[in-house]
C-alpha cells in the first residue's frame, strides 16, 4: 500500500503502533478468521471430491469390478470441517468485536490525554460541537481499521496464496492460474477500490461534517433565523450540501457495487478456468476425476473471502483522512516540560510577576501582548479591566500556565511556572472562567470537582452560601439532580453560582475570577460579593472585568486596577476568542 | 405527524416511497440466484459428461462458453441489485432528513431548547445515515431469502426428494431460531444504541470542559473516566453481541451440517450403500448438483442475518427520530388573534409554563404599542425570556390570550447571536437577502462596526467561522444588531442585548438602539443591567415573592 499516496505509511504508522499493543489479540482474531475460511473451503472441496470419488467407485462396483474406497476418513473430514466452520466463525466474530471495543477504549483514552495536553490557544479553536463530533467519528473510524480493512485483506491474501499452493500440488497450471487471477482481483479490490474511492470518500467525511455544522447553525440560531424569515434560505443551503453529499455517496456506492460484481466475475471465471485446465489434465490422464472436481469447488468457496473487501476499501479515504486529522492533533501537543525543579510555596497567598511578556497567536497580524509586565504582592487584589478581546483572558491563561509566552516569564510565588511542578500549580491556583463550564453529571459531582472529599453537608452549606440551597432543596433528587449537558438545565445565573461554589471548595493561594457575577442580578451579586470577599481573605486575587467601576457588579476589596488598552494598530478582529467562551 | 407513530410504521412508509427501486433490486437478486442455479447445473453436467460419459473437454466447448456467459450475466445482476438498493436508500435518506428538519422547524426555538443542538444534528445527519443498510440491503434481501431457497428446493426435489427433505428439515427451523434470537438481539441492540450515544455524549461533554478539567487538575482522572466509560460500553456490547452473533451461528451450523449430510448421503448413495428411496437413482450429475445447491440454499439467509444488525440499527435510529417527530410543538400553527386596538401586541392574563419547570410567567396583562420602548426587568429565572419568546410566537401561552397586530413581523436578538458559516455579507443578508452592499455597509456603520469593516482587507467578503471565531463577543452582538437594522420588522425583541459587553461596546449598542427607535421601531428589552433599561419609555418589573408567587409592577417613565 506504500506507493499509493506519499506519506500513507507515515500517516497510518502511529495507529499500527496502537494496534501493535494488542498484537496477540489481533493475530488470534485473524487466525480464527482464516480458520473459518479454510474450513468453508475444505468443506466444499472435500465434499466435491468425495461425491465424485464415490460415483466413480460406484460405477466400477456396479459393473462388477473390484474397487475400494475409504469412506470414513473423508466422511469424518467433512463433519470436522462443518463443525469447525460454525464454531470458528462464531468465536471469530465475538473475539474480534471484543478486540475492537478494547481498542476503542484505548484510543478514546489516548486521544483524551492528547487533548488534555493541548494549550489554551489550541483548545479554544477546537471547542465547536461539529469538531467534537468529528473527533469522535474519527476515533471510531480508526478503531475499525483492523476489523474492516487489515484483517479481511490479510486473511483473503493468505487464503489465496494457500489455495494456489494447494492446487499447485496437484496441478501446477491450475494453481498458477488461480494465484494470478485471484491475486489480481485482490489487488483491485484493495488498492484499486481504495484509490478510485479516495477522493470521494475523503470528501464525504468533510461534507457530512459541513452538513452537521449547518444543521447545528440552523437549530441553534433558529430564533433569529425564524424571526428574520431566513429559514427557507438556510434550508436551501443545507439542501445544496446534502445534494453534494448524495452525489459522493452515489459515486462510492456505485464503485463498491462494481467491486462486488468484479469479485463475483473473477471468482466465477477462475473456477471455470480451473475446471477447463483440470479437464485438460484429466483428459491427458495427469489428474484423477475427483481431484478435477475438487479444484473448481475450492475456488468457488473463495468468493466468501473477497466479498467484504470492496465496500470497506472504497471508503479507505475516510480512514486516511481521519488518521491525518488525529495525527495533526497529536502533533500540536505541548512539548513536555523540563524537569520541574521549582517549589511553589505550599500555603499562603502567592505573589504574581509577569516579566516583559510577549504573546502572539498563530496567524495574528500583531501581538496580543507586547513587553507586558505586572507585579502583584501576596494578598493583593487586582482588577484587570478593558474591552473584550484586549487580552485579559490571555493574561489569565498565561498565569494559569495554559498558554506559554513567546518571550518573558511568569513567576508565581517567585517560581517560574515553566519549572513549577504541574500538580502543585493546579493546587495553588484556582480560576473561574468566563463561561460556567459544568459537566453532564449531578450537582454533587460538579461541585466535587473542586474537592473530591467534600461531605454532603459541606456541599449544602456552600449551596446556601451562593443562594442555591433553597432551590436545590425543592428538587426531588437534591444533590443528585443532573445539570444536563453543559449545565443546560440550569439558568445562566444558577450555573454561575454553582461554578462559584465549586471554586470555593478549593483552597488556593491565587484566584483568578473572570467576570464572577455575569448573569446575576444586582442584589444577588452584592450579597454573593460579601461571601466571596470572606473566602478571598488571605489569597491573591485577579479580577477580569470589562468595566472599571460597576455599581451593580462590585468586585470586593480591589487594591489595584490595571486598564488594558486596545492599542492602535491592533486588528479589531480578535484572533482568539475568550478561552472559556 | 400525529402521535403514536411507531418506528416500524415510519420505516415502512419511507420504504414505500422507494418501492420501485426496491422491487428492481429484488428482481436483479432473483436473476442472480437463477443464474447461480444454472451455473451449478452446467458445472455438474460438464463433470458428469466427462467423467461418466468420457466426453473430451474440447467437445464440451459450448458448455464452457455458456458458463462464462452466465458468470458475466450474474455479475451484472449483482451490480444491478446493489445499484438499485443504493438509489432507494439515497432517496429514503433524503426524505427522512427533510421530514425531520420540517418538524424541527415547527417545534421552533423553545421546542428545541431542551435538546442539545449537536445531538439533534447527530440525529438529522448521522442517524439518518444509519438507515442505509436497512433500505439498501436488508429489505431486498428479506424477499430474496424467501424466493431463492424456494426455487432451489424445487430443483432439489426434482433431483432427489430425500436430499430435499434434509434441506427442508433444516429450513423451517431457521426462521424460528432467527425470530427467537432476533427478538432478543433487537432489545439488546436498542440498549446498545443508547449506550453508544451516552458514551459519545460523555466523551464530548468531557472534551468540551477540558479547560476546566485542566484548571482543576482533574484531567488525569477524567482520562481514566473516559477509558472506564469505554470499557463499560465494551462489556455491555459484548452481552449484546454474544446473542446477536448466535443467530448467524445457528444459520452457519445448519448450512454446514446440511452440506455435510448431503455430501455423505449422496456419497453413500452413489456407492450403493443406501437401498431405499430415490438414492438408487442418484447419478454423479444429480449428486453433484444437489451438493452444489446445498450451500446456495442457505446463502440468502446467511446474507440476511449478516444484515440483521442493519435492521436493528435502523430501528434504533428510527426510534430516536420518531420520538422527535412525535414531539408536539409548544406553539400552535395558527397565527395569534388580531389585536383589538392598534397595539402591536396584547397579552391578556397569559401564563407560560414548561412541563418540568412549571409556571414560569404570569398571569400577566400587557399591551405593547407602536413606538414605545418597553424595558423588562427582574431577577434571573423570573420569566423575562419567556415573555419575549411568547411575543415572538416561539411558544403558546398555557392560558390567557396572545393577540398581535395582523402579519406582525418581529426581529429577535439574544445573548447568543447567530453567526453562520459564510461571509460577513452572508451573515447580514440573513435578514434581508436582497440588500445591496451599500445597505450592508450602512447597517454596519449604525452599530459601530464601520471601523472593523474598513480594517478587513476582504471587506464584506470576509469569511466568518463557526460560533464567531474571529469576532469578539461584542462584535458578534453588534453584527446581530446590524441584521435588525436591515430587517423591516417593526417590533424588536432584545433578550439581554448587552449582557456580555464591555462599557464601550454597550454604549455603542445602546446608541444603535436609539437609532432603531428613531426609525420608528418598537423595542422590548429584557435585561437586568441598568443602562439598557434606561432607554425604556415604560418599564415592566417582574418579580417573585414567596414560593412561586409572582407580582408584576409597571411604571411609565416620563422624559
Amino acid at each position: 500500500m506504500a506507493d499509493r499516496a506519499p506519506g500513507l505509511v507515515a500517516t497510518l504508522s502511529p495507529w499500527f503502533v496502537h494496534l501493535g499493543r494488542r498484537r496477540g489479540r489481533l493475530l488470534t482474531g485473524a487466525a480464527l478468521m482464516l480458520l473459518a475460511l479454510v474450513a468453508a473451503l475444505g468443506l466444499l472441496a472435500l465434499s466435491g471430491w468425495f461425491i465424485t470419488a464415490t460415483a466413480l467407485t460406484g460405477l466400477v462396483l456396479a459393473s462388477g469390478g473390484a474397487a475400494m474406497l475409504d469412506v470414513y476418513v473423508p466422511g469424518g473430514g467433512i463433519r470436522a470441517f462443518a463443525l469447525t466452520r460454525t464454531v470458528a466463525r462464531y468465536l471469530e466474530r465475538l473475539y474480534n468485536h471484543d478486540t475492537v471495543l478494547r481498542l476503542l477504549a484505548d484510543l478514546r483514552g489516548h486521544m483524551f490525554a492528547v487533548l488534555a495536553d493541548l494549550d489554551a490557544a489550541r483548545l479554544s479553536r477546537r471547542r465547536a460541537s461539529d469538531w467534537l463530533n468529528r473527533l469522535t467519528a474519527d476515533i471510531d473510524t480508526l478503531d475499525s481499521l483492523f476489523l474492516r480493512l487489515l484483517a479481511p485483506a490479510l486473511v483473503a491474501l493468505l487464503a489465496i496464496l494457500g489455495l494456489s499452493a494447494f492446487l499447485a500440488l496437484w496441478a501446477p497450471s491450475v494453481g498458477l492460474a488461480t494465484g494470478v487471477m485471484l491475486g489480481l482481483i485482490w489487488c483491485w479490490l484493495t488498492l484499486g477500490q481504495a484509490r478510485l474511492g479516495l477522493a470521494a470518500s475523503r470528501r464525504r467525511v468533510t461534507e457530512l461534517e459541513r452538513l452537521r455544522g449547518r444543521v447545528i447553525e440552523h437549530l441553534s440560531g433558529m430564533a433569529e433565523l425564524e424571526s428574520h424569515g431566513a429559514l427557507p434560505e438556510q434550508r436551501r443551503r443545507l439542501d445544496t450540501i446534502e445534494a453534494r453529499l448524495r452525489d459522493d455517496q452515489r459515486r462510492l456506492g456505485r464503485l463498491s457495487a462494481l467491486g462486488t460484481a468484479l469479485a463475483g466475475l473473477t471468482v466465477g471465471l477462475t473456477w471455470v478456468l480451473a475446471l477447463w485446465l483440470g479437464a485438460q489434465l484429466w483428459a491427458s490422464e495427469a489428474l484423477s476425476g475427483p481431484l478435477m472436481v475438487m479444484m473448481p469447488l475450492a475456488v468457488l468457496a473463495m468468493s466468501e473471502a473477497l466479498m467484504a473487501l470492496p465496500m470497506a476499501f472504497t471508503q479507505f479515504g475516510a480512514t486516511q483522512a481521519a488518521a491525518e486529522r488525529l495525527n495533526a492533533l497529536e502533533a500540536s501537543r505541548r512539548p513536555t516540560k523540563t524537569l520541574p525543579d521549582g517549589h511553589l510555596p505550599s500555603a499562603g497567598p502567592l505573589s504574581v510577576d509577569l516579566e516583559r511578556i510577549g504573546l502572539r497567536y498563530p496567524g495574528a497580524l500583531t501581538a496580543t501582548l507586547d513587553d507586558f509586565s505586572l507585579h502583584l504582592a501576596p494578598g493583593e487584589r487586582l482588577a484587570l479591566c478593558g474591552p473584550s478581546g484586549v487580552g485579559k483572558s490571555s493574561v489569565a491563561a498565561l498565569i494559569a500556565g495554559q498558554l506559554v509566552p513567546d518571550s518573558g516569564c511568569v513567576r508565581l510565588g517567585g517560581v517560574d511556572i515553566e519549572h513549577a511542578e504541574g500538580q502543585a500549580l493546579r493546587r495553588r491556583l484556582a480560576m473561574l472562567t468566563q463561561g460556567s463550564e459544568l459537566f453532564d453529571d449531578s450537582l454533587a459531582a460538579n461541585l466535587r470537582l473542586g474537592d473530591p472529599a467534600a461531605s454532603d453537608e459541606y456541599l449544602w452549606r456552600l449551596l446556601d452560601d451562593v443562594e442555591l440551597g433553597e432551590w436545590a432543596r425543592t428538587l426531588p433528587r437534591g444533590l443528585e439532580t443532573r445539570v444536563g449537558e453543559g449545565g443546560r438545565r440550569l439558568s445562566g445565573g444558577q450555573a454561575r453560582r454553582l461554578a462559584l461554589a465549586r471554586l470555593m471548595l478549593r483552597d488556593p493561594g491565587l484566584v483568578i475570577l473572570d467576570e464572577p457575577f455575569t448573569g446575576l442580578d444586582a442584589g444577588t451579586a452584592r450579597r454573593l460579593a460579601e461571601r466571596l470577599d470572606a473566602w478571598l481573605a488571605d489569597r491573591t486575587v485577579i479580577y477580569l472585568s470589562h468595566r472599571r467601576d460597576d455599581e451593580a457588579m462590585p468586585l470586593p476589596g480591589v487594591t489595584q486596577t490595571l486598564e488594558l488598552q486596545a492599542r492602535t494598530g491592533r486588528p479589531l478582529c480578535a484572533k482568539a476568542r475568550n478561552l472559556s467562551g | 405527524m400525529q402521535g403514536q407513530l411507531t418506528p416500524r410504521a415510519w420505516l415502512a412508509r419511507l420504504a414505500r416511497s422507494e418501492r420501485r427501486h426496491l422491487a428492481l433490486a429484488v428482481l436483479a437478486g432473483i436473476a442472480a440466484g437463477l443464474l447461480t442455479i444454472a451455473q451449478m447445473a452446467t458445472l455438474a453436467w460438464l463433470v458428469s459428461s466427462m467423467l461418466i460419459e468420457g466426453a473430451a473437454p474440447a467437445s464440451l466447448m459450448t458448455g464452457f462458453v455458456a458458463l462464462v456467459v452466465m458468470v458475466m450475466l450474474r455479475a451484472l445482476a449483482q451490480w444491478g441489485q446493489e445499484s438499485a438498493g443504493l438509489t432507494a436508500s439515497l432517496g429514503v435518506r433524503a426524505r427522512a432528513r427533510r421530514e425531520l428538519l420540517d418538524h424541527l422547524e415547527r417545534l421552533g426555538p423553545v421546542g428545541l431548547a431542551d435538546h442539545h443542538s449537536a445531538s439533534l444534528a447527530n440525529r438529522v445527519v448521522d442517524q439518518v445515515e444509519a438507515l442505509d443498510g436497512y433500505i439498501a440491503r436488508f429489505l431486498p434481501q428479506m424477499r430474496l431469502a424467501v424466493a431463492i431457497p424456494l426455487v432451489i428446493l424445487g430443483v432439489v426435489v426434482w433431483l432427489d426428494w430425500l436430499a430435499a427433505l434434509f434441506l427442508l428439515l433444516a429450513a423451517p427451523l431457521i426462521p424460528l431460531f432467527m425470530a427467537l434470537v432476533g427478538m432478543g438481539a433487537e432489545r439488546l441492540n436498542r440498549e446498545q444504541f443508547e449506550t453508544v450515544s451516552r458514551l459519545s455524549r460523555h466523551f464530548i461533554d468531557r472534551v468540551r470542559g477540558i479547560t476546566t478539567l485542566q484548571l482543576f487538575g482533574a484531567s488525569a482522572q477524567a482520562t481514566r473516566d473516559v477509558h472506564a466509560a469505554a470499557e463499560d460500553y465494551r462489556i455491555r456490547s459484548m452481552r449484546t453481541l454474544r446473542l446477536a452473533f448466535l443467530s448467524s451461528a445457528v444459520l452457519e451450523f445448519f448450512a454446514a451440517v446440511a452440506i455435510a449430510v448431503v455430501a455423505i448421503y449422496v456419497g453413500f448413495g452413489l456407492l450403493g450403500y443406501i437401498r431405499f428411496g430415490p438414492a438408487d437413482e442418484l447419478t454423479l450429475f444429480s449428486g453433484l448438483l444437489v451438493l452444489l445447491l446445498a450451500p446456495e440454499f442457505f446463502q440468502p439467509l446467511r446474507t440476511l442475518s449478516q444484515h440483521y444488525h442493519d435492521r436493528a440499527a435502523a430501528l434504533g435510529a428510527a426510534e430516536g427520530m420518531v420520538a422527535l417527530l412525535d414531539e408536539v410543538p409548544p406553539r400552535s400553527d395558527e397565527a395569534p388573534l388580531p389585536c383589538r386596538s392598534d397595539a402591536l401586541v396584547e397579552l391578556e392574563a397569559v401564563t407560560v409554563s414548561y412541563p418540568e419547570r412549571g409556571r414560569v410567567l404570569g398571569p400577566l396583562d400587557l399591551t405593547v404599542r407602536a413606538g414605545e420602548i418597553l424595558g423588562v426587568s427582574g431577577p434571573s429565572g423570573v420569566g423575562k425570556s419567556s415573555l419575549l419568546q411568547l411575543m415572538a410566537g416561539f411558544i403558546a401561552p398555557a392560558s390567557g390570550r396572545h393577540r398581535a397586530a395582523p402579519d406582525l413581523r418581529v426581529a429577535w436578538m439574544d445573548q447568543r447571536p447567530l453567526l453562520i458559516h459564510g461571509t460577513l455579507a452572508d451573515n447580514l443578508r440573513l435578514a434581508a437577502p436582497e440588500a445591496d452592499e451599500a445597505a450592508l455597509r450602512d447597517a454596519l456603520r449604525c452599530v459601530g462596526l464601520g471601523e472593523l469593516l474598513e480594517a478587513l482587507p476582504e471587506g464584506l467578503g470576509t469569511p466568518l467561522g463557526e460560533r464567531g471565531v474571529g469576532l469578539s463577543g461584542g462584535q458578534a452582538h453588534r453584527l446581530a444588531l446590524a441584521r435588525i437594522f436591515l430587517s423591516p420588522a417593526p417590533l424588536v425583541l432584545l433578550d439581554e442585548p448587552t449582557a456580555s459587553l464591555d462599557d464601550d461596546s454597550e454604549v455603542r449598542v445602546l446608541e444603535a438602539l436609539s437609532v432603531l427607535v428613531e426609525q420608528g421601531r418598537t423595542l422590548v428589552i429584557a435585561s437586568h443591567r441598568p443602562a439598557p433599561l434606561a432607554l425604556a419609555t415604560r418599564r415592566l418589573s417582574l418579580s417573585r415573592e414567596g414560593a412561586g408567587e409572582r407580582r408584576e409592577s409597571e411604571e411609565v417613565v416620563h422624559g
